[in-house]
C-alpha cells in the first residue's frame, strides 16, 4: 500500500512538472522569436517567414535548392502552411488567432474578407519603393481599387500570375482543355475526320480493340476517370466533366453554366453542356471503354495509368506531361490535340490582371520582418526571381547561349527528381522545388533578358528541338502550326477577356447549400456514368434535380447568377472597347 | 503546514494537489472545448470573429427539418448510424469468444502468433486499410484477377462500388481491424479467474467445453457488460475515418453515418455552425443514452458503472 501511494505521488509530481515545463518551453521559444524579429533591416539576422499558402501542396520548412536560393539571398527560411495539406479548418483557426501568416496567398474572395477583418497589412506607403513590383502597378491598382470600402485606393494585395501581355490576348499554343489523342493510334486508324463525340467514341472503341493492353500487358481503357477534384475550381459537378463543357463553348460558373450567348442557365439544366458531356461518358461506359475502377480510384492511381500508357484520351493540357517526352514526340507516340468538327472552345484570355489569387502581407508582422518580406516579394516579381520560379537553376535547368537565348537542359529534372549538385544545395530537384507553388507573374510573360516567354515551351531553342516528324505531320494535316493557331484560323476559339472584379463570398447559408448540392450533383453524376441505359440515366437526372431543389438549389443558382453577372458585365465592357 | 491546524485537512489538501493536474487536463481538453458550442447559435463565417450581429438562435437546428428532402437525408444518416452501431453491438460478444478460444490454445508459440497477428491490424490507419482493400478488390485486384483467370467471371466485379451488404462489409472490416485489440481486455479478465475453480470442475469431470461454459464465460460477464454499456453510450459515435475512406458516390446513401455527415458538411464548405449544431445534438443524446443504460444496469444488476 505504502509503495503504491509513493508511486502515485511521484507520478503526479512528474505530471505537474511536465505541464509546467511544457508552458515554460513555449515562453522560451516565444522570447527567441521576438528577439530575432528585432533586426536592423539588413540580412544578418536569420528569419523564418510563416507562409500561409492556398496553392502549396507541401507543409513544413522549404528544403533543397530553393531553400538555398532564399537563404543565400535573404537569409530566410520559409515555413509553409498549406490548407491543402492541413485541411481547410486551419484557415478558421488561424484567422481566429488574428494572425494568418507573415505572407499569405489567398483566393480573392477570402482575401477581401481578410482585409475587412483586419488580417492584412496596408502596404500602400512602401510598395512604391519597389521597382519590380511597380512594373505591375496597373494590375495591382486595379485589384485594390476593386476592394469594397477602399475608396482612397489603399494597397493591400498583389495579384498572382499577372502577365505583361494584354487582357484580351491569348498567347499560349494550347488551351486548358481540348480532346487529346495518341497520334500513333490515331494514325493507325488512318487519321479519319471526327465530326462529333459519337465519332470520337467509335475511334476510341477501335483503339481499344486494337490495343486492349499497354506494352507491359496491363489492361488499357481509353478513358480513366478520378474523383479527387469533384466540386473544385468553384464549379459544381465532377471535375472530369466540368472541363469538358468548354469543348462546346460553355463554362461553369458556380452553380450555373455560362452559354456562348452570354446567358446563364442552371448547371443541372438538360440544355447545358454538362448534361451532354455526362451523357458522353455514360455512352463511353456502355461501350466498355471506361476504366471500371473510375468510380473508386484516386488521382494517384489514375495518374499511374497515364504514365504507363493505359489511357487513350486526355483532356487537360498539362495531363500530357505524364506521357509526352521528347523521345515520344520523336517516335510519334505522344498525345496531341485532335479537332472534332462540331466543337467550339472556351478559353480564358491571358491572366493580365491575375489568376484570382492574391499575395499579401499579414497585419501582425513587425517592421524588420515587413521590410524583408517586401524585399522578398519584389525579388519574386523580378526577372531573376521568375527564372527560379518558372525554369529553375541556371547551369542545371538551362544554359545561356552567346546570343543571350536560353537552352533547356536536364528536361527530366522534375519528372525523375534528378539529384541537384551540391553547389546548388543538393537533394532531388522535385523535392527542393519551390513549395510556394504560386507565381507572381505568369510564365507566358516576356522575359526582358531574352525577349521570349519564361515558359521553356516557347523558347526558340526548344521549338527547334521539338520540331519532330509528328509535329510536321500534324501541321500538314490540319494546316496550322499549333493547336491554338488552328482554332483561331477556323474561328472556333472563344476568348473570354481577363477582368479584375471583386465578387461576394458565400454567406453561411449559401455555403452549406453549395456544399450539399455539390455533393449530390457529383454523387449522382457518377451513378449516371454507370447507368445501364438512357431510361436509367434520365430518371437519375430528374431524381437528382428534385433532391437538389430540396437542398435549396434555386436559391444558390440565383445567388451565383447575381455574383457572376458582375464579372460578365466587366467582360462585356472590355469586349465593347 | 501552518495553514491547516487540522492534520486531516492538510492531508486532504495534499491529496487534492495530486489529482489537480488531472483535473486541469480534463478541464482544458474536455470542458473548455464545450465553449465552441456557441457557434451553433451564430451565422459564423471565418475570418470574421463572432459578434452579436450574427446571432441566429436555433436557426441551424430547425434548418435540418425544413423540408422532406433534408429530413429524409437526416433519417437515412440516422438509419445508417443505428444499423452500423447496432450490428457491432449485436456482435459485441465476438472478441470475448475469440479471447476464450485463444486462451484454450496450449502451444505457446502459436498462441502468441495468433494474438500478434490479430492485434497488429489495430495499428494500421484506415487509409492504409483502404489501399489494401483497393489492391484486393479493385477490377485488377487479387480477387478479380483470380476469378477472371479461373473463368468464374467474364468481366471484373466492382466490389468497392456496390452498396450491397455495405453495413455488414463495414462490420467485417472493423472486426478484422479491432478483434485482436478488443480481446486483450478479456484475456486479462480470464487470467483473473481463480484457477482453483477450473481445477475443481475438472476433478468433478467437466470437459473443456463445460469448463468454458460454466466457469470462464460467467467470469467474463461483468467485464462484458461494462464494455457493452460503454459502447451503448457511444452508440451515435462510429468514428468517421473508416466510412470516409470507403465512401463513394455509389454507396454513400448507406455508408454516411452521423460523424461522416458532420464532416462532409463542415469541411470544405465552412459549414461550422450547422455541424456544431448536429454534434451538439449528438453529445446530448449520448449523455442521455449513458444515463439510461446506467439506470438499466442499476435495475438489472443492482449496481451502476458510473
Amino acid at each position: 500500500m505504502r509503495v503504491k501511494k509513493r508511486a502515485f505521488q511521484v507520478l503526479s509530481a512528474a505530471m505537474a512538472a511536465v505541464m509546467v515545463a511544457g508552458c515554460a518551453g513555449q515562453t522560451a521559444t516565444e522570447a527567441t522569436k521576438t528577439a530575432a524579429a528585432a533586426g536592423t533591416g539588413n540580412y544578418d539576422e536569420p528569419m523564418t517567414f510563416d507562409f500561409y499558402d492556398v496553392a502549396a501542396n507541401y507543409q513544413g520548412t522549404q528544403a533543397g535548392w530553393f531553400a538555398k536560393v532564399v537563404k543565400d539571398k535573404f537569409n530566410i527560411e520559409l515555413n509553409m502552411i498549406s490548407p491543402q495539406v492541413a485541411g481547410n479548418g486551419i484557415y478558421q483557426t488561424r484567422c481566429s488567432t488574428g494572425n494568418l501568416g507573415d505572407i499569405v496567398v489567398l483566393e480573392r474572395t477570402d482575401f477581401t474578407d481578410c482585409v475587412k477583418a483586419g488580417l492584412i497589412k496596408d502596404i500602400s506607403a512602401d510598395i512604391k519603393n519597389y521597382p519590380d513590383l511597380m512594373t505591375y502597378n496597373d494590375q495591382i491598382t486595379v485589384l485594390n481599387k476593386a476592394l469594397p470600402e477602399n475608396k482612397d485606393g489603399k494597397i493591400y494585395g498583389i495579384p498572382c500570375q499577372m502577365t505583361n501581355t494584354s487582357p484580351t490576348s491569348y498567347s499560349q499554343d494550347v488551351i486548358k482543355s481540348s480532346p487529346l489523342l495518341r497520334w500513333d493510334l490515331y494514325s493507325e486508324l488512318g487519321r479519319p475526320e471526327i465530326k462529333n463525340t459519337d465519332d470520337l467514341l467509335d475511334i476510341l472503341e477501335k483503339m481499344m480493340k486494337a490495343h486492349p493492353t499497354n506494352n507491359a500487358g496491363d489492361p488499357a481503357y481509353p478513358l480513366s476517370l478520378w474523383k479527387d477534384w469533384d466540386g473544385g475550381d468553384g464549379m459544381l459537378g465532377i471535375a472530369n466533366v466540368t472541363q469538358l463543357t468548354t469543348w462546346y463553348g460553355e463554362i461553369i460558373k458556380g452553380s450555373n453554366i455560362l452559354k456562348p450567348d452570354n446567358t446563364f442557365i442552371p448547371v443541372n439544366s438538360k440544355d447545358g453542356a454538362y448534361y451532354k458531356m455526362l451523357h458522353f461518358l455514360n455512352e463511353a461506359n456502355r461501350r466498355g471503354i471506361v476504366d471500371p475502377d473510375s468510380g473508386t480510384q484516386d488521382w494517384n492511381t489514375a495518374c499511374d495509368k497515364m504514365k504507363t500508357g493505359r489511357v487513350y484520351l486526355m483532356w487537360y493540357n498539362w495531363q500530357v506531361g505524364f506521357w509526352n517526352t521528347q523521345d515520344r514526340l520523336k517516335d510519334g507516340t505522344a498525345f496531341i490535340y485532335t479537332p472534332i468538327k462540331d466543337q467550339i472552345y472556351y478559353a480564358d484570355a491571358d491572366t493580365y490582371y491575375g489568376s484570382g489569387r492574391v499575395f499579401a502581407v499579414g497585419s501582425q508582422v513587425d517592421d524588420a520582418k515587413y521590410q524583408r518580406i517586401m524585399d522578398f516579394l519584389n525579388w519574386y516579381a523580378s526577372p531573376e526571381g521568375l527564372n527560379y520560379q518558372h525554369i529553375g537553376l541556371k547551369g542545371f535547368n538551362y544554359t545561356v547561349g552567346s546570343d543571350g537565348k536560353y537552352t533547356y537542359i536536364n528536361d527530366n529534372a522534375l519528372m525523375d527528381n534528378v539529384t541537384v549538385p551540391d553547389e546548388f544545395g543538393g537533394g532531388g530537384f522535385n523535392d527542393g522545388n519551390n513549395a510556394i507553388n504560386q507565381w507572381m507573374v505568369d510564365a507566358i510573360s516576356t522575359n526582358p533578358a531574352t525577349g521570349e516567354p519564361y515558359n521553356k515551351d516557347y523558347w526558340s531553342t526548344y521549338k527547334a528541338a521539338t520540331m519532330t516528324q509528328m509535329k510536321k505531320d500534324w501541321a500538314a494535316k490540319f494546316g496550322a502550326a499549333e493547336p491554338v493557331d488552328y482554332m483561331k484560323k477556323n474561328n472556333i476559339l472563344l476568348i473570354s477577356p481577363n477582368v479584375s472584379v471583386s465578387l461576394p463570398s458565400d454567406p453561411a447559408d449559401i455555403s452549406i447549400i453549395r456544399k450539399q448540392c455539390s455533393d449530390l450533383f457529383s454523387d449522382y453524376s457518377w451513378r449516371m456514368i454507370y447507368a445501364k441505359d438512357d431510361g436509367e440515366f434520365d430518371s437519375l437526372w430528374s431524381e437528382m434535380c428534385t433532391q437538389m431543389d430540396g437542398m435549396g438549389f434555386q436559391e444558390l443558382s440565383k445567388f451565383d447568377k447575381d455574383k457572376y453577372q458582375i464579372e460578365l458585365d466587366a467582360k462585356l465592357a472590355v469586349n465593347k472597347k | 503546514m501552518r495553514m491547516f491546524n487540522d492534520r486531516k485537512k492538510a492531508r486532504a489538501f495534499r491529496e487534492f494537489m495530486y489529482v489537480l493536474p488531472f483535473l486541469i487536463l480534463v478541464a482544458v481538453f474536455s470542458y473548455y472545448p464545450l465553449y465552441g458550442w456557441v457557434y451553433a447559435f451564430f451565422d459564423y463565417k471565418p475570418p470574421f470573429p463572432l459578434s452579436m450581429k450574427q446571432f441566429v438562435g436555433f436557426k441551424w437546428f430547425t434548418s435540418l427539418l425544413t423540408n422532406d428532402v433534408k429530413l429524409k437525408q437526416l433519417l437515412a444518416v440516422l438509419r445508417n448510424t443505428f444499423a452500423i452501431s447496432g450490428l457491432s453491438l449485436l456482435f459485441s460478444w465476438f472478441p470475448m469468444i475469440f479471447a476464450v478460444f485463444l486462451n484454450e490454445i496450449k502451444w505457446k508459440p502459436f498462441k502468441v502468433f495468433v494474438q500478434t497477428a490479430t492485434t497488429l491490424p489495430n495499428f494500421i490507419s484506415w487509409v492504409l486499410v483502404y489501399s489494401i482493400a483497393y489492391c484486393v478488390f479493385s477490377s485488377t485486384g487479387v480477387i478479380n484477377s483470380l476469378l477472371l483467370n479461373l473463368g468464374i467471371l467474364k468481366t471484373p466485379q466492382l466490389f468497392l462500388q456496390s452498396a450491397n451488404h455495405i453495413w455488414f462489409k463495414m462490420w467485417l472490416w472493423l472486426t478484422w481491424k479491432n478483434a485482436g485489440w478488443a480481446a486483450i481486455m478479456y484475456i486479462a479478465a480470464i487470467s483473473g479467474i481463480d484457477e482453483q475453480l477450473k481445477e475443481a470442475a475438472r476433478v468433478d469431470g467437466a470437459n473443456r467445453m463445460q469448463v468454458i461454459w460454466h466457469i470462464t464465460i460467467p467470469g467474463l460477464i461483468p467485464t462484458f457488460f461494462v464494455l457493452v454499456m460503454l459502447n451503448l453510450a457511444n452508440f451515435l459515435t462510429n468514428g468517421l475515418e473508416q466510412y470516409y475512406v470507403f465512401q463513394n458516390a455509389f454507396n454513400k446513401d448507406y455508408i454516411q453515418v452521423l460523424d461522416l455527415y458532420v464532416y462532409n458538411i463542415a469541411m470544405g464548405s465552412g459549414g461550422y455552425s450547422l455541424s456544431t449544431a448536429i454534434s451538439m445534438f449528438k453529445s446530448i443524446v449520448s449523455v442521455l443514452l449513458l444515463c439510461a443504460t446506467n439506470q438499466i444496469s442499476k435495475m438489472v444488476r443492482g449496481e451502476g458503472f458510473v
